[in-house]
């Protein structure tokens, strides 16, 4: 009660400061004035009386400080005094605060903006149960392993793994898929989703937000008219209603029935079949989920196709190497026991590491590089500090005499750390929003990149860390300069400038650490740099100008359920259809105006490697293991003039191949490793039971990947009309109008199929070399960074040098030394860090150049242009950095500067 | 100041200021201190200026209030005089002390 009475009355007062210090003045003159009254009485003289009323009093002085340090806020006056006072000190040198502030906003704000990514797309655990826990499988076959190290799983070895594993305590089968949805009223659209055992909801501890998971008995054939919805497809497709439970949803063409939904939270990020593959995409792309179901041979045939994903979750306290080797026992022994001819094996894997893959190694390295410009500018900014505390050496000492405690000196400059520390950090905050939104746009392929987004604790984070940078890096120098002795301070220049040789010592060694890192830095951005140019400028073989592709899904139930027709067993009725459609798409398309070619492939160009198989001669077998391996694609006919790839002998595909299918075209690779030696024309390979006679040679292309030519063997589409078919037109129409045209005809002839995809060639160059772009693009701007504070580093220490020197050169010009001598002492003074600070740099990029070796595309890791270049630019960098100092030191005028101090 | 006068022990001096206001009734600042000299009889070395902090202290805590008025000789002072509260409270200080001293002159009292 008392207490807080006090504590009333100390803020009331607190808040009419001026006033009581006035009532305060009259109060104690009064006293005064009474005393003198009474000592006059007394017989003293007026002046005597004055002293000794003065004398009994005591301190005025003291008495209004002990007054007021019981009256007010003590502790918030002298902090507000202190804030008043950094404030007016830092608008005295805006230059340094400035710099400070920017620095602190862009080291925090890019470390902040880089880390919120990392973190979520590598650290942020995923949206299910224990996800630490929870391990991909996939399989080996040793026979083919230098090919493809690691396949999807076998659906029977699963049920056998599953049933017999005791380091797994549940495991799921899953399919990626896509649906071709409609709601029967728009055209459908293409929905992904996945394929999955009834017991993957359980094994990732998720329950439906309403309805229910899949029953045991809807993973079989005829059962399955189940789905369950994302949160997100829900809203999409039923705008949320509550009443979706039961209704009916056109999946393929086919009624299905919604059975559930899945809680807001769930995500499942994009799964690949293929291992090794990264992975991209929105982890809410999948949407919809059905029962797996098995063809019936893959429940007893061990040769089945390896066309699944197994997701496990570990019995607790198990570990991956564990459950690795009893799994792989297990399989192994099967195997031994069933006979098998090849060598089969399994291969755990985290969850995290399947989905993220290869990405991890390009993200730490653009936090390790953030990491690299923000330590700079942290160095920088010691520099500055040290700088200025030296510069404030003789205010500090003024104020020491004068008799502030060390205490309060160092609250003083606590206080400005503060301010710039807080400042910085809400610019941090605001940087670091606009520089995630680039590089999100920028890194629009990278897996659950719809994870990442600056929150709560990320935001704390950046003003953590600027209010931890400006308070390390500030208060350690400021701790120096409070050594300061007043008396020596306060005496002549001559002391304070031998005093600073240390201070001088340590700033240059600063700039050393700092020229150590921009040059690591340089280096590591142009082998990244020279590496991504390598890729856009190396010929692709094939020609992406002008060219639209359109991917159309043909997945309707009339297209993919059709028996076979009695005449002609081979044939089935839905290859027909897709037939027809294909070949009226195509009749359309060309009589479009300006089209130059219009053709069809079977696989969107530039999406990696897929249908890869085995090119198998009758006249020359080979052992197993040692067939040489192609990708399988469709096409039409003018597909090699749409995509520019040229042929190098033989035919294209043409007219007369549609009654005799039985024709391929292999590419040059494939045409050597297959005949090595021989003129294939002529001769025959086989293929799915089937033998084909080859009719032409076509160039090699980077078709799948830039990175390299792709092996293929290109059938006519005739024999096997794609599901998914791609639409190449290239045409001297602008490509914009080109893109809708397409869309338009292919729903003129069928508006019930899906369109995904309708994308310029050029864009899906672009996209496939996306995070090659993204990382060279973010390293480019550290480099620059990293370049800019060396520069400003380099500036400092020779700029401040010289100004303490000014006194020094004058004495040597007035000697006769010239103005090319005082240039040299200068550049000299830049030279030892410089030297050290490279050789420590070369160092560090050799380390981190061998780290990041994987990631250069035909370029070595020592590529002596990188690192020739990275110098020079730093070299001279260097330079135009010291000019204005050198400038500076040589225009001294003699007189002047012996005149000064 | 002398060496043959004691420093005015923390604490104390509030209540020598209650108690000089309990019997001296409204008085100014110059009074209360002046007051205090003479009773200790010149004994205390009392910096006039320490009963401000002191007398602000009083008033925070709500014993003691003050107000602008006119002294004897006519001049404007401020008059400090003692509240309700401040009234009860002298006898809970008085008691407080009262133990303090008892407590001192034990310790001071020859062993026996």
């Amino acid at each position: 009660m008392n207490q807080l009475r006090i504590l009333l009355s100390r803020c009331g007062a607190f808040f009419r400061g001026q006033r009581l210090d006035e009532d305060l003045d009259e109060e104690l003159r009064t006293h005064i004035d009474f005393a003198v009254e009474e000592n006059l009485k007394r017989g003293m003289s007026p002046e005597v009386a004055r002293t000794t009323a003065l004398r009994e009093f005591g301190g005025v002085t003291q008495t209004k400080e002990a007054y007021r340090m019981q009256r007010g806020l003590p502790l918030v006056e002298t902090l507000l005094r202190d804030v008043r006072y950094a404030l007016r000190q830092l608008r005295k040198s805006p230059g340094f605060a400035v710099t400070v502030l920017l620095t602190l906003v862009l080291g925090a704000g890019a470390v902040t903006a880089v880390f919120s990514v990392v973190d979520g797309v590598l650290l942020k655990p995923f949206a299910f149960r224990d996800p630490g826990q929870v391990v991909v499988w996939r399989e080996s076959i040793r026979e083919i392993e230098h090919e493809t190290p690691l396949l999807p799983d076998n659906y029977r070895h699963y049920l056998n793994l599953k049933a017999r594993a005791h380091s797994i305590q549940d495991a799921a089968i899953l399919q990626t898929s896509s649906f071709s949805v409609s709601d029967g009223v728009d055209h459908p659209q293409l929905a992904d989703g996945l394929a999955v055992s009834p017991n993957f909801f359980s094994l990732l501890g998720v329950t439906p937000f309403l309805g229910r998971a899949f029953a045991p008995e809807e993973a079989q054939r005829g059962r399955d008219k189940e789905v369950i919805l994302t949160w997100g497809a829900w809203q999409r497709l039923f705008h949320g209603s509550p009443t979706v439970l039961g209704a009916t949803l056109r999946v393929g063409g086919e009624p299905q029935t919604v059975v559930g939904v899945l809680p807001k939270w769930f995500r499942f990020p994009v799964m690949s079949v293929m291992a090794g593959e990264a992975t991209s995409g929105s982890t809410e792309r999948y949407e919809i989920f059905k029962p797996l179901v098995p063809m019936p041979d893959e429940l007893t045939a061990n040769d089945a196709e390896f066309n699944y994903v197994v997701v496990a979750r570990l019995q607790p306290g198990v570990s991956i190497r564990q459950a690795q080797s009893e799994l792989d026992g297990i399989e192994k022994a099967t195997a031994a026991a069933d006979g098998l001819a090849i060598h089969l094996g399994v291969v755990v894997e985290p969850f995290a590491q399947e989905i993220t893959g290869e990405i991890g190694r390009p993200l730490w390295l653009l936090f390790a590089a953030v990491l690299g410009v923000l330590l700079m500018a942290c160095v920088n900014l010691a520099n500055l500090q040290i700088a200025r505390g030296v510069a404030r050496e003789h205010e500090t000492a003024l104020r020491s005499a004068l008799g502030a405690g060390r205490a309060r000196l160092l609250q003083g400059v606590l206080v400005e750390n503060l301010i710039l520390g807080a400042a910085g950090g809400l610019g941090a905050i605001g940087f670091a929003f606009l520089a995630e939104k680039l590089l999100t746009l920028s890194a629009a392929n990278l897996p659950r990149l719809n994870e990442v987004h600056l929150s709560i604790p990320m935001l704390c984070f950046a003003l953590g860390l600027s209010l931890a940078t400006s308070l390390g890096f500030g208060m350690v120098p400021a701790l120096r300069s409070l050594r300061v002795m007043p008396q020596s301070a306060l005496q002549s220049s001559s002391t304070r400038l031998s005093g600073n040789r240390q201070a001088a010592r340590s700033r240059r060694l600063l700039v050393a650490v700092e020229i150590a890192c921009s040059v690591t830095l340089l280096i590591v951005t142009a082998l990244i740099s020279r590496s991504f140019s390598h890729l856009l400028t190396q010929d692709r073989h094939f020609s992406a100008q002008q060219v639209v592709l359109a991917n159309a899904d043909l997945s309707a139930s009339k297209y993919t359920n059709g028996g076979a027709i009695p005449d002609d067993p081979g044939v089935d009725r839905a290859s027909l259809a897709r037939d027809a459609m294909i070949d009226r798409a195509l009749d359309r398309l060309r009589a479009l105006p300006g089209v130059q070619s219009a053709a069809v492939t079977s696989v969107m160009p530039l999406t990696g490697d897929m249908s890869v198989d085995g090119v198998v001669r009758l006249d020359h077998p080979v052992p197993q293991g040692q067939v040489p391996m192609a990708n399988r694609r469709f096409t039409s006919p003018g597909y090699f003039d749409a995509m520019g790839i040229s042929l190098l002998a033989g035919r294209d595909f043409d007219q007369r191949d549609r009654e005799n299918p039985r024709v391929v075209i292999l590419s040059d690779a494939t045409a050597k490793a297959a005949f090595p030696g021989e003129n294939p024309l002529g001769h025959t390979i086989r293929h799915w039971g089937r033998i084909y006679t080859v009719v032409g040679i076509a160039a090699d292309a980077r078709i799948n990947d830039l990175k390299r030519d792709a092996p293929v063997f290109y059938l006519p589409y005739w024999d096997y009309p794609p599901p998914s078919p791609v639409f190449l037109v290239r045409s001297s129409q602008s490509i914009q109008s080109l893109g809708p045209e397409m869309r338009r005809i292919l729903w003129s002839v069928d508006p019930e199929i899906s369109i995904p995809t309708v994308v310029s060639m050029d864009a899906q160059v672009a996209e496939s070399i996306a995070t090659e772009r993204f990382q060279t693009v973010i390293l480019s701007c550290f480099g620059g960074a990293a370049l800019l504070i060396a520069v400003l580093g380099i500036y400092g220490v020779l700029a401040y040098s010289v100004s303490l020197r000014t006194q020094e050169f004058g004495i040597r010009m007035a000697l006769g030394s010239n103005r090319a001598r005082l240039a040299r002492l200068v550049l000299l003074d830049a030279s030892s860090p410089m030297l050290g600070g490279m050789v420590l740099g070369l160092l560090g990029a050799a380390v981190v150049a061998r780290w990041i070796r994987s990631l250069l595309y035909e370029t070595s890791a020592a590529d002596p242009w990188a690192i020739g270049l990275s110098l020079a630019v730093l070299l001279l960098a260097a330079l135009l950095a010291s000019l204005v100092p050198v400038r500076n030191a040589t225009s001294i005028d003699p007189m002047r500067a012996l005149r000064t101090e | 100041m002398g060496g043959d006068k004691s420093d005015v022990l923390q604490g104390t001096l509030d209540l020598m200021v209650l108690k000089t206001l309990e019997a001296m009734g409204p008085l100014h600042g110059y009074g209360i201190a002046r007051r205090i000299e003479q009773v200790s009889g010149n004994v205390l070395s009392l910096n006039q200026g320490t009963i401000y902090p002191a007398l602000l202290r009083l008033e925070q805590r709500g014993w003691v209030k003050s107000e602008w008025g006119a002294s004897e000789t006519n001049r404007r002072a401020k008059f400090y005089s003692l509240s309700l509260i401040g009234r009860k409270q002298i006898e809970e200080e008085t008691e407080n002390w009262e133990r303090v001293a008892a407590t001192m002159s034990r310790f001071l009292a020859p062993s026996n």
